[in-house]
């Protein structure tokens, strides 16, 4: 069953998978070069671009081979892609599936609630080896596209890895979402996996958060490095991950036997209850976008709070980015292009705003998923009995969704300009508003492609969006090496939102991205307005 | 004919929802006058639900036409909505929103809330607005869905089986609350696959079936051709009035079993009651048939295909 009710994700993530292995295989043999001197080229370019990145992802091993320029381009970014399927998949099956009455269902018909956590967590343990082994199979395929070969033994070790990495993040998230309320599992589970993913990656800049990195199951992913030549391969660590999985996955299970359905496992009483038979008196709910941002405060409240932070870490690595690019001698033909004060904020500008890019994009696939989840929970046909157009109900979504886009991308914006100043960096305050604000038509781009998606297709659109929002993260990172068209390069909101901090906003790149999400916009709605609804 | 299309609450023409392989709803004419209780009834899969969802504007005719209070249902389905109250057959998920939070979202959504009229219908069905909305049971879940159509007053509601669900006690709340909005002037449109319900509150009855109206029945007529499975013991002193019996009108299928007699009864239990009236009775049960046995014995038909959409 676990299984039947993933084959979406099996399917969308093994592409995913094949997709980024093989692209930025065939992408090496395109920028490589054939001499050891231009391989060697790229090899210190590749470090330079590792080094601002160094927060997020380790240093890479011999990026002028094949293994590990795709070592560091496509494994490392899929194992935070797969963490996010785990914790989708694990907080799905334990809170989602409960509320939709699968769970009830499977109990049921007289399976044990150790059984069906051990038989979903199993099932998504074949999911997590199949899509790994996709990954493997696109990179064996981009090698063999390049007349080069690999050792079988290096390309199974990385996808025995990513697998076992995918399935202990599974099984924590299980955990967690045992132990938290319905509505709070998925906020927790991702709080734990993100604060083990930074407990790891920020311990590369951070010496203080060395000696927490042991408890990451990302920590024991990164110990090994197999693909490239001279990489190393520790089984001890896959056996830890492989510990991990069984053990949270045992936990979860003790915790699914010992709790209520849809009740978390430590229930604390609430203080004091009256019961009312009054409606609401709160203002809000009568103005229109206020009350859709009103119920989804507490999530508003989170990612604000989450970029926030995330913007203030950012500030600080760059001082440490800085230093570390400075002192690599082969780096400074590449850094004299920068005058010396515009260093920072080129620094800043590439990794703190792709970061912000990603979770803006991040934060707009969350609200289609909402609007999807409106269709198939019936509260769109509910919304549509009231006075209120079609047009007017996507309008409204769209205006949320900026609303929402505004608040974190000017919460972030303003954390980091006083935090920068603070540490004694000077940013250029306009500078600085506009790339922030920027972050809002990118998220609008999304919004629209969604919204266009969620008319279409609701129950394919997270899916769709997602892809979409792969594709075009793809098009930035391949445009320049398979040499693609200016006007496919302009559909991906990533390579529209440029570089603000460092260059100012491009009026243009502006302009085609607002085009964008009005074209999405527009069309959304006359598909909602031919569309069936509830049927 | 004028004044009697501008009177009619809900008028539909040739209404047409073609799902293929002969699903759907065909060609609909109904006419349905303001202030009527108009029962829609029909199995399970017949294409009630998908008349209710054209009504509303919901999905889209694939021919003819549906009007509410003259105004076409799609093209001026907001005006429309303004007057009408909807239950759906599916109650909406609202999460972890409060029953209160729901009033007050779906009324902000219509202008604002009546507070004591929500507070009144709260209190009839013993609804407690402070609790989620995903710690409700089903009965409250439906209850709540009762309230957000009742809410504004509406002058036409359009109610998709809005007793499932409910207990007795709240489904005779609900029928009260029904004849207090009828009597404050509304129409009422609402569907069920239960012919006992629509008997306690409807004026006149359509009768759906694999998609398509076979039968519109004023109350009496319906009464008619309704029919109970009944059974009866009498004591064990007691002569069973089997001669009676036979030839008592509206009593049919008798067989006798010792002192146990089982028959039909269509329309009218005045000839059974006669039969066995002076005859000491120990016990008597009186089943209705489900819709299905009903179209059997009164259209003489095979049990219909099921037409979900």
């Amino acid at each position: 069953m676990g299984l039947r009710l993933g084959r979406w994700g099996i399917a969308g993530f093994s592409m995913v998978a094949f997709v980024s292995t093989f692209v930025q295989t065939t992408g090496f043999y395109q920028i490589a070069g054939h001499t050891p001197a231009e391989r060697a080229a790229l090899g210190a370019s590749m470090s330079a671009l590792a080094a601002q990145f160094v927060a997020l992802f380790p240093p890479p091993i011999r990026p002028d081979t094949v293994g590990g320029y795709v070592e560091f381009r496509a494994f490392h970014s899929l194992a935070i892609i797969f963490a996010v399927w785990a914790l989708a998949s694990a907080t799905g099956f334990a809170r989602g599936d409960e509320e939709r009455g699968i769970v009830e269902a499977a109990l049921a018909s007289g399976t044990s609630r150790g059984a069906l956590t051990a038989s979903r967590t199993i099932a998504f343990a074949i999911a997590a080896g199949v899509a790994s082994a996709v990954a493997a199979a696109g990179f064996v395929a981009g090698v063999a596209s390049g007349h080069e070969t690999v050792a079988a033994g290096g390309v199974v070790e990385a996808g025995a890895l990513l697998a076992a990495l995918t399935v202990s993040c599974y099984a924590l998230s299980l955990l967690v979402a045992q132990l938290a309320a319905a509505r709070a599992a998925t906020a927790a589970a991702s709080a734990l996996l993100l604060g083990l993913f930074l407990v790891n990656s920020l311990s590369r800049v951070f010496a203080s958060l060395s000696t927490w990195r042991w408890a990451s199951p990302f920590r024991y992913y990164e110990l090994s490095q197999p693909l490239p030549p001279g990489g190393n391969f520790d089984p001890r660590s896959l056996l830890v991950l492989i510990g991990i999985s069984i053990l949270a996955a045992a936990a979860a299970g003790w915790a699914f036997t010992r709790r209520d359905l849809g009740a978390p496992l430590v229930h604390v009483p609430p203080l004091s209850y009256r019961s009312s038979h009054d409606a609401a008196r709160t203002p809000v709910w009568r103005i229109a976008v206020v009350r859709s941002l009103y119920v989804s405060r507490l999530g508003l409240l989170a990612w604000s709070v989450g970029m926030a932070v995330m913007a203030a870490v950012f500030v600080s690595l760059t001082r440490t980015i800085v230093q570390v690019l400075l002192s690599i001698p082969t780096l400074l033909p590449y850094l004299s292009i920068f005058v010396h004060q515009r260093l920072y904020p080129a620094v800043l500008g590439y990794t703190w705003f792709n970061v912000a890019q990603l979770m803006l994009a991040a934060f707009a696939i969350t609200y289609v998923a909402r609007w999807s989840a409106e269709d198939k929970d019936g509260r769109l046909e509910i919304f549509l009995s009231t006075p209120q157009s079609r047009a007017g109900i996507v309008v409204e979504r769209m205006a949320v969704l900026a609303a929402g886009a505004v608040l974190i991308a000017g919460v972030s914006g303003i954390v980091l300009f006083y935090v920068s100043h603070a540490q004694g960096i000077d940013l250029n305050g306009q500078r600085l508003a506009a790339a922030s604000l920027m972050l809002v038509p990118f998220a609008l781009v999304f919004a629209g492609v969604g919204s266009l998606l969620a008319a279409w297709n609701p129950r394919a659109a997270v899916g769709l969006l997602g892809g979409f929002a792969f594709a075009s993260y793809l098009d930035t990172e391949l445009a320049t090496i398979y040499k693609l068209p200016l006007w496919l390069q302009d559909l991906s909101a990533f390579k529209l939102f440029g570089t603000p901090l460092l260059n100012g906003v491009d009026g243009r790149n502006l302009a085609l991205m607002m085009l964008l999400a009005c074209a999405g916009l527009g069309s959304s709605i006359l598909a909602m307005q031919r569309r069936d609804v509830g049927a | 004919m004028l004044r009697e299309m501008a009177a009619a609450a809900i008028r539909t023409s040739r209404l047409t929802k073609d799902y293929g392989r002969g699903r759907g709803l065909f060609d609909l004419d109904l006419q349905i006058p303001e202030q009527e209780v108009f029962g829609y009834l029909g199995p399970n899969g017949s294409g009630k639900t998908t008349t209710i969802r054209l009504l509303m504007g919901m999905i889209r005719a694939t021919g003819g036409s549906a009007h509410i209070f003259g105004l076409d249902s799609t093209r001026d389905s907001v005006e429309v909505k303004r007057r009408v109250g909807y239950l759906p057959g599916d109650v909406p998920q609202f999460g972890s929103l409060r029953g209160a939070e729901v009033v007050a979202y779906l009324g902000g959504m219509r202008g604002g809330v009546d507070r004591r009229h929500v507070r009144a219908i709260a209190e009839r069905f013993d609804l407690d607005l402070n609790r989620r909305y995903r710690e409700y049971s089903s009965g409250n879940k439906q209850k709540l869905a009762i309230l957000l159509a009742f809410m504004h007053r509406p002058d036409l509601l359009i109610l998709d089986e809005p007793t499932s669900g409910l207990d007795p006690l709240n489904q005779r709340e609900f029928y009260a609350l029904l004849g207090d909005a009828r009597d404050d002037g509304a129409t009422v449109f609402f569907s069920s696959h239960v012919l006992s319900e629509v008997e306690h509150v409807c004026d006149r009855v359509g009768i759906l079936r694999a998609g398509k109206l076979v039968k519109v029945a004023q109350l009496d007529e319906l009464r008619r051709i309704r029919v109970h499975r009944v059974e009866i013991e009498f004591a064990p002193d007691a002569d069973v009035p089997e001669g009676r019996l036979r030839s008592a009108s509206g009593v049919e299928n008798l067989s006798v079993s010792g002192r146990v007699v089982m028959c039909t009864v269509h329309g009218s239990f005045d000839g059974l009651l006669d039969a066995i009236a002076g005859t000491r009775v120990v016990d008597l049960v009186s089943t209705e048939p489900s819709l299905e046995e009903f179209f059997l014995t009164f259209f003489g038909e095979p049990k219909p295909k099921a037409l979900t959409p």
